[in-house]
C-alpha cells in the first residue's frame, strides 16, 4: 500500500470535497417527490426493482469504464445467475420450487449457501467470457468485441433455453413471499427489505473495495490510462479479469434476488433487464459506479410511478424519455463518465 | 467472384432439388392437412393438445382407408418462437401451406394476432383455414372490420372457425362475474394484444352495463414480468376480483403469483387464454402460479365444453396418446380441432364424391367452397356445426371452467357450465 505513488484513498473529507453534490440532491429530491406522490408501499416496490437494476447496471458500467466495451452479454449473465440460484436451491439444497424455508435459521443457511456458490461461479463465468471472447479482440476495431458480446448473449440464452426450456421456471422463494412487516398501515414484504439491503450492502462493499484497496486502485488506474498503469506495474490482464469477476458476481447476486422476489424466471429475462440496466448506467454516467446505482433506482422510480398513476403501459416510454431529457442537459450522464477518480 | 458463382450454383441446384421433391409428392395419392399452431415452449400447453385433436381425426380417417382413394397426411408447422406465438413465423408457415399443392386445408391458428396475418394469405390463395380457438371478433365480422382481412376477395370465405367470438366471450364472463360470483368492483388488466385488449374491452363494456365498477383498467404489455406496482395500486381501491384479458405467455401466471404474494386473494378471471393445462404442463397458468395460488380462478372457453360425444372423444384421445408423458389428456381446444379437421375432411369427401378426378388445385378450391357454404352443415364431435356468411360458427358456445387445486396432475381446470349464444 505504501510503495505506490497513486494516493491509496481519497479519504472521507476529500471525497466530500470531490463530490459534485448537485446530482445527488437531484436524486434525493426526486426520491422525496416520488415518495410523496406514490406513497410508502409503492416506494418500496420502486426501491426493490431499482435495486435489482442497479446491481446489474454496475457490471455494465465497470466494464465500460475499464475497456470501453458495452458488454451486451451482461444481462444474460444476470439471467444465468437466476437459473444457477434456482439450480443450487432445488438440486443441491433439495428445496421444492414454489416452497419457502421452514424456519429463520434454515432460511439464513439457504441464502448464505446460495450466495457463496452462485456469486463466485458467475464471477468465473464473466472471467471466462472476457478471456475467450473479449481479450483476443482487445486491440481489434471496436465493432468486433461488440458483436462477440451480442454473440455471447445469444449463446447464454440458447444454452439455458435448451437445458431448462422456454417456459417460466419456478424457483424456491426462500423468504416466504407473504411474510410482511407492519409499520402503521403500511405492510412491507420481508423479501423487499432483503432485496434492498443485499443490493445496497453489496454496493457499499464494492465502493469500499474500489476506493480503499490495492486491487481497487489498480482498477481505477487502468480505467484512467491503461498504458500508464501498465508502466507502473499494474497487471492489466488480471485487473480487467477482476473487473469482469466483480461485475458478473454482482449480476449473479441480482439473479438470486430476482428469483427470491418473483419466484419465476425465464431464459430471456436478461434481455429486458439488461436493457434497463444499461439505460441506468448511461443515465448515471457510464463508467461511474455510483452513477449506475443511482440510475437503477431512478428507473425503478419512473416505472413504478407510471404504474401508480395508471400509466403502466407507458412505463418504458417514460424511462427512455427521462433518459433523453437527462442526456440533453448532461450528455455524460448524471454523475459524469469516468470510473477512475470519481468512482 | 469465384466463390459467389459456386455458391449461386449450389443454391440453384438446391432449389431444383427442392422443386423436384415438391413435384414428386404430387404424383402419389396423398393429400395434406396443414396444422398451424404454436407447439413449443410456453405455448406448447396450448398448441400440443390442439394439434393432437386434429391428428386423431386424420389417423381415424386413414384407418378407414382414407377418402376417395387418397391417404391423408398431417402437416404441422410450429410458429412459436422462443416459446411464444410469432406472427411473422405464422405468415411464413401459411405461405408454405399455400405453396404446397397437396395441402387441401389448414387447422389453426390458436392466437387471433396470428390469424390477422394468415387470413389475407389464405384468402388470396383460396386455401381453407379452420380455427378451433380464434375468438377476436374483428377477424370475420364486417361490423368489427372483418372485411379488412379479405380485401381482395370479400365474398370468398377461406377462414372459418368453430370458436365463439370475444364479443360473446367477454360479456359472458361479465355476466358470470356479476350474477354467479356476485362480484362488484374489478381490476381489469389486458396484455395490449389483438386478443387480450379486444376481449377485455368487451368484458368491461358489459361489466359496467351490468352495474359493476372498474377499480382500475391497466394495459401491461406482453413482456411484463413485474406486476407488483399495478397490484399495490389496485389494492388501495379494494377490488373484489381481477379480470385478465390475455394469455399465459403474456404474464397471466406471473400476475396471479404476485397477486397472491401481495395478499390479493380475490377471484382471478380470464378468457380462454388462461385456461391452458394442468399443474404439470410446462407453461400452464397453474404451474407458473402454483396450484395453491391458482385456487379461486375462473376462465371462459369459447367452445362447447360438455359436447355430446365428449366421453367417447376423451377416451379415444387418451388411448391414442397415452405414450405421451406431457400431453395425454385433451385440452379445451382438442375437441374443436378435431371438429375443424372433420369439417375439412367431410368437405373433401363430398367434393370428391361429385368430382372424383379433380386435380389438386380443384380439390383445394372445392374443399373451400363446400366448407364455407352456409347451406352445408357438418356432423362433428361438437354436434351439428355450420358456418354463417362470414365463416363464424352458428353454434357459439361459452364454457366456464374453475381451477381445482386438488385435481389430478397438480391441479387442473374443471368444467362448470356452458351456455349457447346461438339463439340470441
Amino acid at each position: 500500500m505504501t510503495t505506490t505513488t497513486i494516493p491509496a484513498s481519497s479519504g472521507f473529507g476529500e471525497s466530500v470535497r470531490r463530490l459534485r453534490i448537485g446530482p445527488y440532491l437531484f436524486v434525493v429530491a426526486l426520491g422525496l417527490i416520488v415518495f410523496v406522490a406514490i406513497g410508502p408501499q409503492q416506494f418500496v416496490n420502486a426501491l426493490t426493482i431499482g435495486a435489482i437494476y442497479a446491481l446489474i447496471a454496475i457490471g455494465y458500467t465497470m466494464v465500460y469504464g475499464i475497456i470501453e466495451l458495452i458488454n451486451f452479454a451482461h444481462g444474460d449473465v444476470f439471467m444465468v445467475g437466476a437459473f444457477a440460484s434456482m439450480f443450487v436451491l432445488t438440486s443441491v439444497l433439495g428445496q421444492e420450487p414454489n416452497s419457502s424455508a421452514d424456519s429463520a435459521p434454515q432460511a439464513v443457511f439457504l441464502i448464505v449457501t446460495t450466495f457463496l456458490i452462485v456469486m463466485p461461479v458467475m464471477g468465473l463465468l464473466g472471467v471466462a467470457i472476457e478471456r475467450f471472447a473479449y481479450r483476443p479482440l482487445r486491440n481489434a476495431p471496436r465493432l468486433a468485441p461488440l458483436i462477440t458480446a451480442i454473440g455471447i448473449s445469444f449463446i447464454l440464452q440458447n444454452i439455458i433455453q435448451i437445458i431448462f426450456g422456454p417456459s417460466p421456471v419456478n424457483t424456491p422463494q426462500v423468504i416466504p413471499p407473504t411474510a410482511k412487516i407492519q409499520i402503521g398501515d403500511v405492510s412491507i414484504g420481508v423479501v423487499n427489505i432483503f432485496v434492498i439491503s443485499v443490493s445496497v450492502g453489496l454496493m457499499i462493499v464494492l465502493q469500499l473495495f474500489v476506493s480503499r484497496t490495492r486491487l481497487g486502485r489498480a482498477m481505477r488506474s487502468t480505467a484512467q490510462d491503461r498504458e500508464a498503469a501498465q508502466l507502473m506495474g499494474v497487471d492489466i490482464n488480471r485487473t480487467i479479469a477482476l473487473t469482469f469477476f466483480i461485475g458478473s458476481a454482482l449480476a449473479g447476486a441480482a439473479g438470486i434476488v430476482q428469483g427470491f422476489y418473483f419466484g419465476a424466471i425465464t431464459f430471456n429475462l436478461g434481455f429486458q433487464a439488461g436493457l434497463k440496466a444499461f439505460t441506468a448506467a448511461v443515465l448515471g454516467g457510464i463508467g461511474n459506479i455510483a452513477g449506475a446505482a443511482l440510475g437503477g433506482f431512478i428507473i425503478g422510480f419512473v416505472e413504478v410511478t407510471a404504474a401508480a398513476y395508471g400509466l403502466f403501459v407507458w412505463g418504458q416510454a417514460l424511462v427512455f424519455a427521462v433518459l433523453i431529457i437527462v442526456l440533453v442537459f448532461r450528455p455524460s450522464g448524471l454523475l459524469g463518465q469516468q470510473l477512475g477518480e470519481r468512482a | 467472384m469465384k466463390f459467389a458463382r459456386v455458391g449461386a450454383a449450389i443454391a440453384a441446384a438446391a432449389i431444383i432439388v427442392a422443386a423436384c421433391g415438391g413435384g414428386s409428392s404430387g404424383g402419389d395419392k396423398t393429400l395434406k392437412l396443414g396444422v398451424t399452431l404454436p407447439l413449443s415452449g410456453g405455448a406448447a400447453a396450448d398448441g400440443q393438445p390442439t394439434l393432437k385433436g386434429a391428428q386423431l381425426a386424420v389417423d381415424e380417417i386413414n384407418k378407414k382407408g382414407g377418402i376417395g382413394g387418397y391417404k391423408l397426411e398431417l402437416f404441422p408447422l410450429d410458429h412459436a418462437v422462443n416459446g411464444k406465438y410469432n406472427e411473422q413465423q405464422g405468415a411464413q408457415d401459411m405461405q408454405t401451406f399455400v405453396n404446397d399443392p397437396a395441402v387441401i386445408g389448414v387447422v389453426g391458428p390458436y392466437n387471433s394476432a396470428v390469424a390477422k396475418v394468415q387470413i389475407p394469405i389464405g384468402n388470396d390463395a383460396g386455401l381453407l383455414q379452420c380455427s378451433p380457438a380464434n375468438t377476436n371478433q374483428s377477424l370475420t365480422k364486417p361490423e368489427f372490420g372483418g372485411l379488412d382481412f379479405r380485401k381482395n376477395h370479400p365474398d370468398r370465405i377461406a377462414y372459418i372457425r368453430v370458436a365463439a367470438t370475444d364479443d360473446i366471450q367477454g360479456p359472458a364472463m361479465a355476466v358470470y362475474a356479476a350474477k354467479t360470483l356476485g362480484l362488484k368492483n374489478l381490476l381489469i388488466i389486458d396484455d395490449v394484444t389483438t386478443f387480450g385488449k379486444g376481449v377485455a374491452d368487451t368484458f368491461q363494456a358489459k361489466w359496467e352495463e351490468l352495474g359493476g365498477t372498474t377499480a382500475a383498467r391497466v394495459g401491461a404489455g406482453a413482456d411484463t414480468t413485474d406486476f407488483n406496482a399495478i397490484i399495490t395500486d389496485a389494492m388501495t381501491k379494494k377490488p373484489d376480483g381481477v379480470y385478465y384479458g390475455g394469455v399465459v405467455t403474456s404474464g397471466a401466471g406471473l400476475l396471479l403469483k404476485q397477486m397472491r404474494q401481495q395478499g390479493l386473494n380475490v377471484p382471478f378471471l380470464g378468457p380462454d387464454g388462461i385456461v391452458n393445462g394442468n399443474g404439470q404442463a410446462d407453461g400452464s397458468l397453474i404451474k407458473i402460479a402454483g396450484a395453491e395460488a391458482a385456487n379461486n380462478s375462473y376462465g371462459t372457453v369459447a367452445a362447447i365444453g360438455d359436447f355430446p360425444a365428449k366421453a367417447t372423444f376423451d377416451a379415444a384421445f387418451k388411448e391414442a396418446f397415452k405414450a405421451d408423458k406431457e400431453f395425454n389428456t385433451p385440452g379445451a381446444y382438442s375437441g374443436p380441432a378435431y371438429a375443424c379437421a372433420t369439417v375439412i375432411l367431410d368437405s373433401l369427401q363430398e367434393f370428391l364424391k361429385a368430382t372424383p378426378n379433380a386435380d389438386q388445385a380443384a380439390i383445394r378450391e372445392g374443399v373451400r367452397a363446400w366448407a364455407s357454404d352456409p347451406a352445408h352443415s357438418f356432423e362433428t364431435v361438437l354436434g351439428t356445426t355450420a358456418f354463417d356468411k362470414n365463416g363464424d360458427t352458428t353454434q357459439p358456445f361459452i364454457s366456464f371452467y374453475q381451477v381445482d387445486p386438488a385435481a389430478a396432475g397438480g391441479g387442473d381446470w374443471v368444467f362448470k357450465e356452458q351456455q349457447n349464444f346461438g339463439a340470441q
